[in-house]
């Protein structure tokens, strides 16, 4: 396909450029600074591998068929998750997974795991912000003991008392455990600082307080709210038969009835943070500062999703070739690593610029990283720079589209945030079409780097000196 | 970086695709899998390199793998160097600048990487196809024309000791391994932490840098292996035509130390202000390639494995003392470990989830595992096999590690049979061997109150 791009030369004037070739005798360029060669672009999804269906009850099925390795992955996700839940209960949907984990149909917490443990599967259930999804793998001769606990586990989880109390206390004992990590504590405080009084400012696990409250009734109740078939998409991957699969899962999940599917939660306040504000999380014993500048980003749904993911990659992507790592890493040996991104939800959630260095070099960090973000504002990328930005984005994309479920993954994703089904055969051309005048439109809108919230986690004492003239400063214990 | 490799993920680290099933026998008994690994070409150059090929046209993906037999066991003056020089392989050559390699790779819409072990040095990347030819051109490249200069090892020196930070200094558990290895090993190089002390990564010198380049980044010390979508006969020939003309050396250093037997427990206390104390212990155990490795597979499937594992069952489920815990062997070139953690409840008492945590380690030495439990770890095991043979990637690593180590590919079959032969008796048999008392190191990381206070 890009082939039939490339001009082919005529025979004259390939002898032309032999010639000249031969004239100036100068070594061929190592292979690496030749431009490089243009990639097809393979399917994403190999022909007749993907099969879509759906239940009389309104489940939507998504068989991806991939017969190389003799193992199946299969799952329900309800497009429903912790965005969904009031303030007040914050934590309940891993809170109600986690549970459903513990006993299912006829098995109690310790037969359901000795059932999954005898297959040598893996059962897992989590919420994300915007969905819920339970799962098993193991091999695809066990397929149909797998279902069988899949259907126990989505359709009729126990939610014992003595369960619940046990996992609410473990719940709670995890929330004060993750305290301990310096990321964990800078995530979940740029959060708050960004979303105050909104679902999004609070962890997904929840908080001490809003866990306490938590019991069996509260988890049961939330699963009568997300578990409804009209919202429900099973999926399957690897070494299955399509319609023997369609066939079991009638069996299974027919005679599921429908209901109203759960509301969204509101939206959160845009923009936020409204003007500088700087979080000190007080660590004394810490050598090293972990630090987020953040404000709101855009929602999944957004159009120019994909200009913009390419936007933050050019600023501080992951990889070694973004502005933000030639600035804090390889200029400077500031720090070992930096990222930004977009967290896209439903809503808009956060875009962040994440770091670490050590207590003395804050300010030269913090200086550092907002001259880089405003300087991308006045001169923003061009074609050069985008160049090798696309081509990364692209071989990013295939990289991780190497096992069936990871095509799975992305495909349910699409259905979980109502975009077009084929979004990922579009997307690397979508890359392709991005230009310099779209980054430089894209850096004005999303970067507003003089109201960003800065959260840091590290010894107040030697932080707060090195903060001046930067705007408000809170101090906060961990 | 990692520090060593445990048994799970050397498992784990399958193959790509193009695994044939007999579908008619799957039905019954354990997966019957033809190992793409068999299929593996083994190429030796002139200098000694050997680059193992693997082609496989059902994936998109090809991965290349450099596998430099160096790592911190090979240091004697700084510790930290193998480390520290991976991060110079990226800062630059004759013919690219600093930070250049990576960026290349990136242009080719790569993943480029690379990490450090005790045993070994890494440099990966994946790549489509089309860009295989600047790999393998980028990577002869720097590992003949490696520039290592004052100002490029001042500034990554910062980066290290960055990482060390985020890894180490900052983290309980990178606090809780790095003063385990500390205590398990008194002799043998594996004491120190892969990542360095502080003072020998501040202090490291461009001469040994060059000294060790020039003793460990030989060819007749490197194997390549190559894996995925990519053409064989070409890739070699490129092999040949850029890694060819590198001189192998005709030596290669190696410390002599031996680990001299444990005589008694050994205990060490580290204060760090956390809420979660963590408790974590190590005992002697086989080197890589000894028979009594698929027992002690087994032996912590058993004990870790899954919700109804007796160590979950036990502190996380019914004491609810833990919030983690497990055991794991891990292998490594000149010794192994079988290593024990545990995270601690905020509120627990750290003594309680020792002697529970020891307790079920006794109980393996005492009582024979039953039946169903010996039948339950094996199948795990086995799918734990299956499921790492998705990618290119961990094909790669596979076929080279199992290089490195045994000196050859080792068939899934031969990996499976020995793991189906494990009986109770066996598990009894090395848990009796190597879990002992007298043979344990034991690590507390407490908040410092709690460390005052046992003291």
């Amino acid at each position: 396909m890009s082939a039939a791009r490339t001009p082919r030369p005529s025979r004259g004037l390939a002898l032309l450029t032999l010639a000249a070739a031969l004239a100036c005798a100068s070594p061929p360029p190592p292979v690496w600074k030749r431009p490089p060669p243009p990639v097809p672009d393979a399917p994403v999804v190999p022909e007749g591998a993907l099969h879509r269906s759906e239940l009389p009850n309104g489940v939507r099925v998504l068989v991806l068929e991939d017969h190389r390795l003799p193992r199946v992955s299969i799952g329900v996700t309800l497009r429903r998750g912790s965005a969904s839940e009031s303030l007040s209960e914050a934590g309940v949907a891993l809170f109600m997974a986690e549970l459903m984990e513990h006993g299912a149909g006829r098995r109690d917490a310790l037969a359901l795991a000795n059932a999954v443990d005898q297959l040598g599967a893996d059962l897992s259930v989590g919420s994300g912000w915007d969905s819920t999804t339970a799962g098993i793998s193991g091999l695809s001769r066990d397929l149909d003991a797998l279902l069988g606990i899949l259907g126990d586990v989505v359709l009729r989880p126990r939610f014992e008392r003595s369960e619940a109390k046990r996992v609410r206390d473990e719940a709670l004992a995890g929330i004060e455990q993750s305290k301990d990590d310096p990321a964990t504590l800078a995530s979940w405080n740029a959060a708050a600082a960004i979303y105050p009084g909104h679902r999004y400012g609070l962890p997904r696990e929840g908080t001490r307080a809003s866990v306490a409250r938590l019991d069996a009734d509260a988890a049961r109740k939330l699963h009568r709210r997300f578990f409804v078939p009209n919202d429900a998409i099973l999926w399957a991957s690897g070494d299955l038969d399509p319609a023997a699969f369609a066939a079991r899962a009638q069996e299974i999940f027919g005679a599921w009835s429908a209901g109203p599917v759960a509301e969204l939660g509101p939206p959160p306040p845009d923009p936020t943070p409204g003007e500088r504000l700087i979080v000190v999380v007080d660590r004394p014993d810490l050598q090293q500062v972990r630090i987020i500048l953040c404000h709101e980003g855009i929602a999944r749904s957004n159009p120019q999703r994909v200009g913009a993911s390419l936007m933050s990659d050019l600023l501080g992507g992951g990889g070694f070739s973004s502005r933000l790592m030639e600035s804090l890493r390889a200029e400077s040996g500031l720090t070992y690593s930096v990222g930004s991104g977009f967290s896209m939800r439903r809503w808009k959630g956060p875009f962040s610029v994440s770091t670490f260095t050590r207590v003395a070099e804050v300010r030269r960090v913090l200086d550092l990283a907002l001259s880089v973000i405003e300087r991308f504002r006045v001169e923003p990328p061009g074609e050069a720079e985008l160049v090798p930005a696309r081509t990364l984005a692209i071989g990013e994309f295939s990289l991780g589209l190497e096992t069936s479920n990871a095509v799975t993954a992305g495909l349910v994703d699409l259905d979980v945030y109502g975009l077009p089904e084929d979004s990922l055969d579009t997307y690397r051309s979508r890359v392709r079409a991005t230009t310099p005048a779209e980054m430089a439109e894209l850096a004005q809108q999303l970067l507003h780097p003089e109201r960003m919230a800065i959260v840091l986690v590290g010894p107040a004492e030697k932080l707060v000196p090195q903060l001046d003239g930067l705007g408000p400063v809170e101090v906060l214990k961990p | 970086m990692i520090l060593c490799r445990p048994r799970r993920s050397a498992l784990g680290c399958g193959f790509a695709v193009a695994l044939l099933l007999g579908r008619a026998q799957a039905a019954q008994g354990a997966p019957d899998l033809l190992d793409p690994a068999t299929r593996a070409v083994e190429t030796h150059l002139g200098n000694g390199l050997v680059v193992l090929t693997l082609e496989d046209h059902a994936t998109p993906v090809v991965s290349f793998q450099m596998w430099v037999q160096v790592g911190s066991r090979d240091e004697t003056r700084f510790t930290g160097l193998a480390h520290l020089f991976e991060h110079m392989m990226f800062k630059g050559s004759e013919n690219v600048l600093p930070e250049e390699h990576a960026r290349l790779i990136e242009a080719l819409g790569g993943r480029v990487n690379a990490f450090t072990t005790r045993d070994f040095t890494v440099y990966h990347t994946d790549v489509s196809r089309e860009g295989l030819p600047a790999v393998i051109g980028l990577e002869a490249e720097r590992l003949a024309h490696l520039s290592i200069t004052q100002s490029t090892l001042d500034s990554e020196r910062e980066v290290v000791l960055e990482e060390r930070r985020m890894r180490t200094d900052d983290q309980p558990e990178g606090r809780a391994f790095e003063a385990l290895f500390a205590i398990a090993f008194v002799a043998h190089p594996y004491r120190w932490p892969v990542i360095g002390w502080r003072s020998d990564i501040a202090a490291a010198t461009v001469e040994a840098c060059r000294e060790f380049f020039g003793h460990y980044y030989v060819p007749n010390n490197v194997v390549v292996a190559i894996a995925g979508d990519f053409d064989t006969a070409q890739a070699l020939a490129a092999m040949r035509a850029s890694f060819g003309p590198i001189p192998p050396a005709e030596e290669i250093p190696r410390n002599p130390t031996l680990e001299p037997e444990q005589r008694g427990e050994r205990r060490a206390d580290v204060e760090f202000d956390l809420r979660s104390p963590l408790l974590v212990a190590a005992w002697h155990a086989p080197a890589s390639g000894h028979p009594d490795a698929e027992p002690l597979d087994v032996l912590s499937e058993i004990l870790s494995d899954g919700r109804s594992s007796r160590l979950y069952r036990r502190l996380v489920w019914k004491e609810q003392t833990a919030l983690a815990a497990e055991g794991a062997y891990w292998e490594m070139k000149d010794a192994g470990l079988f290593t024990a953690y545990a995270s601690v409840r905020p509120g627990a008492k750290i003594e309680r989830v020792e002697q529970s945590l020891f307790a079920e380690i006794d109980r393996m030495a005492r009582e024979p595992v039953s039946a169903a439990e010996l039948e339950k770890a094996k199948r795990q095991l086995e799918v734990g096999l299956v499921n790492g043979l998705a990618t290119s990637h961990a094909l790669a690593a596979r076929i080279a590690y199992d290089v490195v180590t045994f000196g050859r590919i080792r068939p899934l079959e031969e990996r499976l049979a020995a793991i189906r032969a494990v009986d109770a008796e066996a598990v009894r048999r090395v848990a009796r061997s190597y879990l002992g008392p007298s043979q344990r190191s034991v690590v507390r990381v407490v908040p410092p109150a709690a460390g005052a206070k046992s003291k």
